[in-house]
């Protein structure tokens, strides 16, 4: 008979940490299956391969820094791993990002949470910052993010309504603004496109209900994050008389939702004490909205979380001490901080600044130039163009002529028409002064670029005697540009032969 | 509260289904009996025999002398053989008296039994400190202490609430003893000069609860109190706020209220017939032991015979513990033995526990009954951080194991607090 010792109690909950990270990654990757099924369906296929390799990736990287840890460290493998949850760590981390994100992008950023935010920290537990919401910020500011896959999504909330300088009041603005989205039962469902496992703040909601009724996450955090975020956006609505849509976008949008419920409730990271998850929670509401509406910067959630985590220090320090005795001073400190918050959104809301959103700026073409023509090669010789006026003026013949273009010659469309020129002649000089568009008929976005100054100036002080004169073709536009010569040639040959 | 703090309670897994119907077994007296001449934290005591000498059933051996008075009694018919050095079931090893049983069972009367309705309130007080009444839940603190100095007292709380997991001793105490119950119940409500008295029970214990009410149905003075199945409602400060939301300094006194255990009650009542606590209903349950049952055994045996008549062990590691799983003690041997306070004897079979790092997740300190951190005390300990461990209030916690119970990343947060306690005295 042995009799064990060990040190009273001897009963446990059946509750472990593994069994609580195993129910949240269990809960990611059913949002994670949202947003397969969201590519599937709007995108097709490629997509969802792409997503699934950006998950691979992840948790790959994630596991293989962890193993080379041991490895270097000459630690236990299988012991380490089953008490790290890097994938918890690196699932996250895939759907805080956009489908366009390149996997050699995703691997940095899954390196950078594990190593860097928590491994070099002491591992699991001890970790200062989020390590998903670190590595999330890393790749955000890195070089990585300047490069992406080219799959191409839409505007997303956040972006929208920055462009819009966070304030809306104009109706048809707003109408513009929600219609893109579906409207808020359209935000809530989350069927667009954005960050991949940000967007369906239903889905993340009735997870994180579930979560919540199951302890594997204190509902306080949620519950006080996104209750602060809602009263703020309602300030700021209140006192510009904005309606209740705005407080619902601030929180349906953006990955808030995801971020309260995943990312804000990370254990290591949150203050130990009940009331100091709840002023955690409180002080990254208003950082959130304080960099949406001030700073004007994507990804506020985010920040906002790696800023509270550098002040859970600080608020276990104040929650310190015996919880009963203290039960007053925390309800104070709460009360002050919400109250902080709402007098600072008052002043705020009045000096926000609705933006105009402005026409997109018209694109100016790229333009190439090819293959010379030259003036009197054979090519001009054909489709012989119509003087449609002549006008001397000094030594200065103006001729306008009408040349066959692209469209009349190669598009075969009925009411088709050519291109017009003005040409100008020096008959003292035996120059070509200048020539121009009058009408153009081809191909907008191709022959047009036979309009700009690079290839029209080109004409310029060509000798009319010289039988060898050419200009260079605009690349792309060769037809639209033969009918420039072929004009000039009539110009000057009408000239002669006069 | 909760929304500050924490729940400051949580629901245990009991498995009282292993006990709660069997049959109460009647064991037979060992040959030797030890019994620990020892009261709450004291050794101090008047020996009133000596070796070779021989006693009866209920033969008074010593009493208490120092400021308090606690007198020991024997449950068997005998020879004293001795005094022994041998393990208490609170982890130190104390000096016992050593009885040979002689089998006979010849009485003695140990005291005059007392009408409680013409006897004054001193009497009664009086009458409760000569009769060896301790508090039955676990500590053995003398109950006419808290008589003695009770002022304007508005509620008797009597309490039978039981919230350790697997014992059920309490409760069928109760249950083969109502009308007792009621009794040492009014006797108590007038040795405290108390308005009313309440009897507190597990909601979940339904039958019991409409056997008490019946009971109760005559006596206007006492109320029957349901309470949720929650750990530690059987600790005062926790069912005192459980039940009048009232939070106190040291002795819940200070809110008239004064609490005395369900089975001190009856322990009382059968004192007022003359029968002194020298017999035991205790359970015996656990995964390691073959037949867990409430037993009825005399004060001074060792759990090493109870654990023979019962079956035995059922596996071969295993862990003894002199209490239920949660507060009770883990002893490395079974020769400890029965008091008057024990209440369990709980055999568990030994099972691996991986602790990983601490989560950090604040479940121990949102469920911490004394309103600690402990978390925060376990980091401030490992620091030595003696302000720390100070501020933290540590000399507060009951030791009621829940941190340790509720981690789930299987520390021992309880030993934690433990240690910071130790070394916080030891600097003193
Ligand atoms: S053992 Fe002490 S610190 Fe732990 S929960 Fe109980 S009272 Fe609190
Ligand atoms: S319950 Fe355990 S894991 Fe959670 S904070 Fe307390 S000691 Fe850490």
């Amino acid at each position: 008979m042995k009799f064990t010792f060990r040190p009273s109690p001897n009963a446990r909950n059946t509750q472990s940490t593994k069994g609580i990270m195993f129910e949240l990654t269990l809960g990611l990757l059913a949002v994670f299956l949202f947003a397969l099924a969201f590519y599937y369906v709007e995108y097709g296929m490629s997509y969802v391969i792409h997503a699934l390799s950006l998950m691979a990736t992840s948790v790959l990287v994630a596991a293989i820094t962890e193993v080379l840890w041991c490895v270097f460290l000459k630690k236990d493998i299988k012991k380490h791993l089953s008490s790290s949850f890097p994938i918890v760590t690196s699932t996250i981390l895939v759907l805080m990002v956009p489908i366009s994100t390149t996997l050699y992008a995703m691997a940095f950023g899954s390196f950078f949470a594990i190593f860097f935010a928590k491994l070099l920290f002491g591992g699991f537990g001890h970790n200062i910052f989020n390590p998903a919401a670190a590595g999330r910020a890393a790749m955000l500011t890195s070089f990585a993010a300047a490069v992406t896959v080219d799959m191409t999504t839409g505007p997303t909330p956040i972006s929208s309504i920055a462009n819009l300088g966070w304030i809306v009041t104009d109706q048809t603005v707003l109408g513009e603004l929600l219609a893109q989205f579906g409207g808020l039962q359209g935000l809530l469902l989350g069927w667009y496109p954005g960050a991949l496992g940000e967007t369906s703040a239903l889905l993340i909601l009735v997870i994180g209900i579930y979560l919540g009724y199951r302890k594997v996450l204190d509902w306080r955090v949620p519950v006080f994050y996104i209750g602060t975020v809602f009263a703020l956006a309602s300030v700021i609505a209140l006192v510009r008389g904005l309606g209740i849509w705005y407080p619902m976008y601030h929180i349906l949008a953006g990955g808030l939702m995801f971020g309260a419920v995943f990312m804000l409730t990370d254990p290591v990271t949150n203050p130990t004490s009940a009331a100091g998850r709840m002023i955690f929670a409180i002080g990254c509401g208003i950082i959130t909205v304080l960099i949406r509406v001030q700073a004007n910067l994507p990804g506020g959630v985010l920040y906002s979380i790696l800023i509270m985590n550098m002040f859970t220090p600080t608020i276990e320090r104040l929650t310190d001490g015996w919880q009963i005795k203290k039960a007053k001073s925390y309800a104070i400190s709460i009360g002050t901080l919400s109250l902080t918050g709402i007098v600072l959104f008052v002043f705020i809301a009045n000096i926000m600044i609705p933006v105009v959103p402005k026409e997109p700026e018209p694109e100016v073409p790229v333009i190439t130039l090819g293959d010379p023509i030259g003036i009197f090669s054979p090519a001009t010789s054909t489709a012989t163009p119509e003087l449609t006026n002549t006008v001397t003026d000094g030594n200065v013949v103006t001729y306008t002529v009408s040349s066959k273009g692209y469209a009349i010659l190669e598009g075969g469309y009925e009411g088709a028409k050519p291109n017009v020129f003005e040409i100008k002649i020096d008959t003292a000089a035996n120059k070509i002064v200048s020539v121009k568009f009058i009408t153009f008929s081809d191909t907008k976005g191709i022959g047009d670029k036979v309009e700009s100054a690079i290839f029209l100036d080109q004409f310029k002080d060509l000798s009319i005697d010289d039988e060898a004169i050419s200009v260079d073709s605009v690349s792309g536009a060769t037809i639209t540009s033969v009918s420039a010569a072929r004009a000039v040639r009539f110009a000057i040959e009408t000239w002669k032969g006069e | 509260m909760s929304m500050w703090i924490g729940p400051m309670k949580k629901h245990v897994e009991g498995h009282k289904e292993l006990t709660n119907y069997n049959e109460i077994v009647r064991l037979t007296a060992p040959k030797l009996v030890y019994i620990p001449i020892f009261n709450f934290n004291s050794t101090s005591f008047e020996l009133f025999v000596k070796e070779g000498d021989r006693v009866l059933v209920n033969t008074k051996l010593a009493v208490r002398n120092d400021n308090m008075t606690v007198p020991l009694f024997s449950p068997v018919s005998g020879t004293i053989k001795g005094i022994q050095k041998v393990m208490h079931g609170l982890l130190k090893p104390l000096d016992h008296f050593v009885i040979e049983n002689d089998g006979l069972y010849e009485k003695t009367e140990a005291f005059a039994p007392l009408n409680w309705q013409e006897a004054t309130r001193q009497e009664l007080i009086d009458f409760m400190m000569n009769a060896g009444i301790v508090g039955c839940g676990g500590a053995g603190f003398p109950t006419y202490i808290k008589y003695k100095f009770a002022k304007n007292v508005e509620t008797l709380l009597i309490n039978g609430v039981e919230c350790e997991p697997y014992i059920t001793a309490d409760y069928r105490m109760i249950e083969e003893n109502i009308q007792d119950l009621m009794i040492g119940t009014q006797a108590m409500l007038k040795a405290a000069d108390g308005k009313k008295a309440m009897i507190a029970v597990k909601e979940t214990k339904k039958e019991l609860l409409v056997k008490l009410k019946e009971a109760a149905a005559s006596y206007p003075s006492i109320e029957i109190k349901a309470v949720p199945d929650m750990y530690p409602m059987g600790w005062e400060r926790t069912l005192v706020y459980q039940i009048f939301k009232k939070r106190y300094n040291k002795l819940p006194g200070e809110v008239g209220v004064v609490v005395n255990n369900a089975t001190t009650a009856i322990a009382f009542a059968h004192a007022l017939k003359g029968q002194p606590i020298i017999e035991k209903m205790i359970t015996v349950s656990g995964d390691g032991i073959a037949r867990p049952a409430n037993v009825l055994v005399p004060v001074g045996m060792k759990a090493a015979d109870i654990v023979e008549q019962l079956g035995g062990y059922t596996a071969d590691e295993i862990s003894c513990i002199a209490g239920g799983p949660m507060m009770g003690k883990t002893i490395t041997n079974d020769q400890f033995v029965t008091t008057p306070y024990t209440n369990a004897i709980t055999i568990l079979k030994t099972r691996p526990i991986d602790a990983i790092e601490c989560l950090r997740c604040g479940r121990c300190n949102d469920t911490c009954p004394a309103g600690l951190l402990p978390v925060r005390i376990n980091n401030a300990e490992k620091a030595k951080n003696m302000d720390m461990i100070e501020k933290l209030n540590v000399n507060d916690c009951i030791e009621c194991g829940l941190c340790t119970y509720v981690c789930p990343s299987k520390l021992d947060v309880t030993e934690g607090v433990r240690r910071a306690k130790r070394i916080l005295a030891l600097k003193k």
